[in-house]
């Protein structure tokens, strides 16, 4: 599996690509990448099952995209009534879908659909091939008490499932059938007053341990300071930048001071949490390839925008399309391309053993 | 003077996080320029990562202040038991807008007050997105929203036994339709729909609100309007005993011997 920080950069970077691109060719180029990886990612979770990585997304991206781009084109038609190509109309008075049903309004509406399921393709891949505990390393270490609450939750949330069965049974031994919703309180309130009682004990446990045991560990005043200091920065900036249009490249300049200032205060908050590793993860090859690809699709995006606008108004044309834009967006391809060398490799090194 | 600042550090990142959803409202006073495309692809990513950063301060300020083992205990196993409706709702999909995750959020809140109401709303919704392959662009969006939802929950006044229940129901049904409200106003300006419907750079103020209004009456108040309902009817069953069993547990996780 490929780092954590890798693959983020390439959910972005598919992001910032269903974003940018109004395109259907480039878009599908997109959706195709990322169902790639999504199942190449998907097929590696099952070698690594003893690992616990990856989690099945709720809706595959395939159904989002049976459902996102027909839906996307229905919706634009019904309600935008502009292009040339005129399939029906409806009457005047029915009202916002009274009128003309363009194919250019179908066709404006699938693309919009089609950039909304790259989005969730990307991230869905993304969640496929990254483990829970792997996210929660991306934790950055100002964020440590917010860490622990995450682990305890995702701790206990198979205690709480094993739970909520052991008191259906019960209930339902005593005679207790769900038939609606009132019926889950006798189920609900022993779930919640069990989960306290178990709070209760975790947390003696965790002084008992010297959890928070220093006398205080507040935010000391420098830090405080900073990050309201970054804050105010930041959002003069950004009001700055919205209402005095004049002065845009100096005020982008004074908001990314603000950020910059915010970043030192959470640096500094999180110097004091020390974050040992007992099985640290190595940089690997394959993560550089992934770092080079998405720089290779970020430029391309950057330099090539040109060909990344389409528009169906007024009348439906084909879209431009140019290879080296094409090849560029590749770069995008390899997290597919990396977990099937490294799931043979793996496989060779268990045969060594 | 730690206080001071604390409030300072609250009142910034909340005002930026509101300035970050209205954007496309107030955007339109400034009477800048349509620059087309750019502006229009830029300004989801922009106000997504604005969003990020006012969570994170509020975040790192509200953890900062020394929050106790008992607080994380308790914070952790709520948001766990939250989480698992959260995982209920994906498995079987629901009526409608309908999330079984606002009741409990609402009622923590109200019992434990604002600091808790917003941390159990953000961590509810970021721990099962987590679990349920939800982490998205649209996670700090919902980090935010939810855990107001729990903040403001945290606000209301405790009027006695009378009043009380009613007014919970009441709030559970505001915020079944306000959740839409907010939460489509992240991606709205990203979606280029039809042109009475859809955000525009440069449009005055009176003419978005009244493409935002049009655009939330076709896609979106009969889906709010079953959360809204599906709130209430949660809230109707769960309110009173999740209630009384917090405030129960509030005393006892207080309890603590003095010196004397």
């Amino acid at each position: 599996m490929a780092d954590a920080r890798a693959l983020l950069l390439w959910a972005v970077t598919v992001l910032l690509g269903a974003s940018y691109s109004r395109n259907p060719l480039y878009s599908l180029l997109l959706l195709l990448m990322t169902l790639w990886v999504y199942d190449t990612a998907g097929a590696a979770d099952v070698v690594s099952a003893s690992t616990g990585s990856g989690r099945p997304s709720p809706l595959a991206p395939l159904r989002f995209a049976l459902i996102a781009v027909p839906l996307g084109a229905l919706f634009n038609a019904l309600t935008s009534h502009f292009g040339a190509t005129v399939l029906l109309r409806l009457p005047a008075w029915l009202p916002l879908l009274g009128g003309a049903l363009t194919l250019e309004a179908l066709a404006f509406g699938a693309i919009n659909g089609l950039n909304l399921t790259v989005i969730f393709s990307g991230f869905a891949a993304f969640n496929q091939a990254v483990a829970t505990r792997e996210l929660l390393k991306l934790t950055p270490r100002a964020f440590h008490e917010s860490g622990v609450v995450l682990s305890i939750a995702l701790t206990f949330i198979p205690q709480t499932t094993h739970s909520l069965h052991r008191i259906r049974e019960a209930q339902a031994v005593r005679g207790h059938r769900l038939r609606g919703l009132r019926d889950w309180l006798p189920i609900f309130t022993p779930l919640l007053v069990s989960a306290l009682e178990r709070a209760l004990g975790l947390a003696e446990a965790m002084v008992a341990r010297g959890y928070a045991s220093v006398t205080d560990t507040a935010q000391p005043l420098r830090t405080q300071g900073l990050l309201a200091l970054g804050l105010l920065v930041l959002l003069g900036g950004w009001l700055g930048y919205l209402f005095t249009p004049a002065l845009r490249p100096v005020l982008l300049g004074v908001g990314a001071l603000g950020v910059a200032l915010m970043l030192t205060a959470l640096w500094l908050a999180g110097r004091g949490n020390r974050h040992t590793v007992y099985r640290p993860r190595r940089w690997r090859a394959q993560d550089t390839w992934i770092v080079a690809g998405c720089l290779l699709a970020l430029g391309t995006l950057l330099s090539r925008r040109a060909w990344m606008v389409y528009s169906p108004y007024p009348q439906l044309a084909w879209p431009n399309f140019d290879p080296l834009t094409a090849l560029g967006l590749l770069g995008l391809l390899v997290p597919g391309l990396i977990p099937a060398r490294e799931k043979t490799r793996d496989a060779g090194e268990m045969g060594d053993e | 003077m730690q206080k001071l600042l604390a409030g300072i550090i609250y009142t910034l990142s909340g005002a930026l996080g509101v300035l970050t959803f209205l954007y496309p409202f107030f955007d339109p006073l400034t009477g800048s320029t349509p620059v087309g495309d750019v502006q229009q692809q830029v300004a989801p990513l922009l106000t997504a990562a604005l969003v990020g950063l006012a969570l994170l301060a509020l975040l790192v300020e509200l953890q900062g202040q020394s929050l106790s083992a008992k607080t994380i205990a308790m914070l952790g196993v709520l948001v766990a038991v939250t989480s698992v409706l959260r995982f209920i709702e994906v498995a079987i999909p629901l009526p409608g807008g309908f999330s079984p995750i606002f009741a409990p959020i609402i009622i923590a809140g109200y019992v434990f007050g604002p600091r808790f109401g917003f941390l159990m709303g953000a961590f509810t919704l970021l721990t099962s997105a987590l679990l349920t392959g939800g982490v998205g662009p649209w996670l700090p969006f919902q980090m935010f929203t939810a855990g107001w939802a729990g903040m403001t929950a945290g606000w209301l006044p405790h009027q006695g036994r009378r009043w009380e229940l009613p007014l919970i129901y009441a709030f559970g049904f505001a915020w079944g339709l306000l959740y839409g409200v907010i939460i489509n106003l992240y991606f709205w300006p990203f979606i280029l729909g039809p042109l009475d419907q859809s955000w525009r750079y440069g449009l005055s103020l009176p003419e978005t609100l009244a493409r935002y209004a049009a655009f939330y009456a076709t896609t979106s108040l009969a889906w709010d309007v079953i959360r809204a309902i599906g709130n209430v009817a949660l809230l109707l069953v769960l309110a009173a005993p999740m209630i009384k069993a917090l405030t129960r547990f509030r005393l006892r996780f207080h309890f603590e011997v003095s010196r004397g």
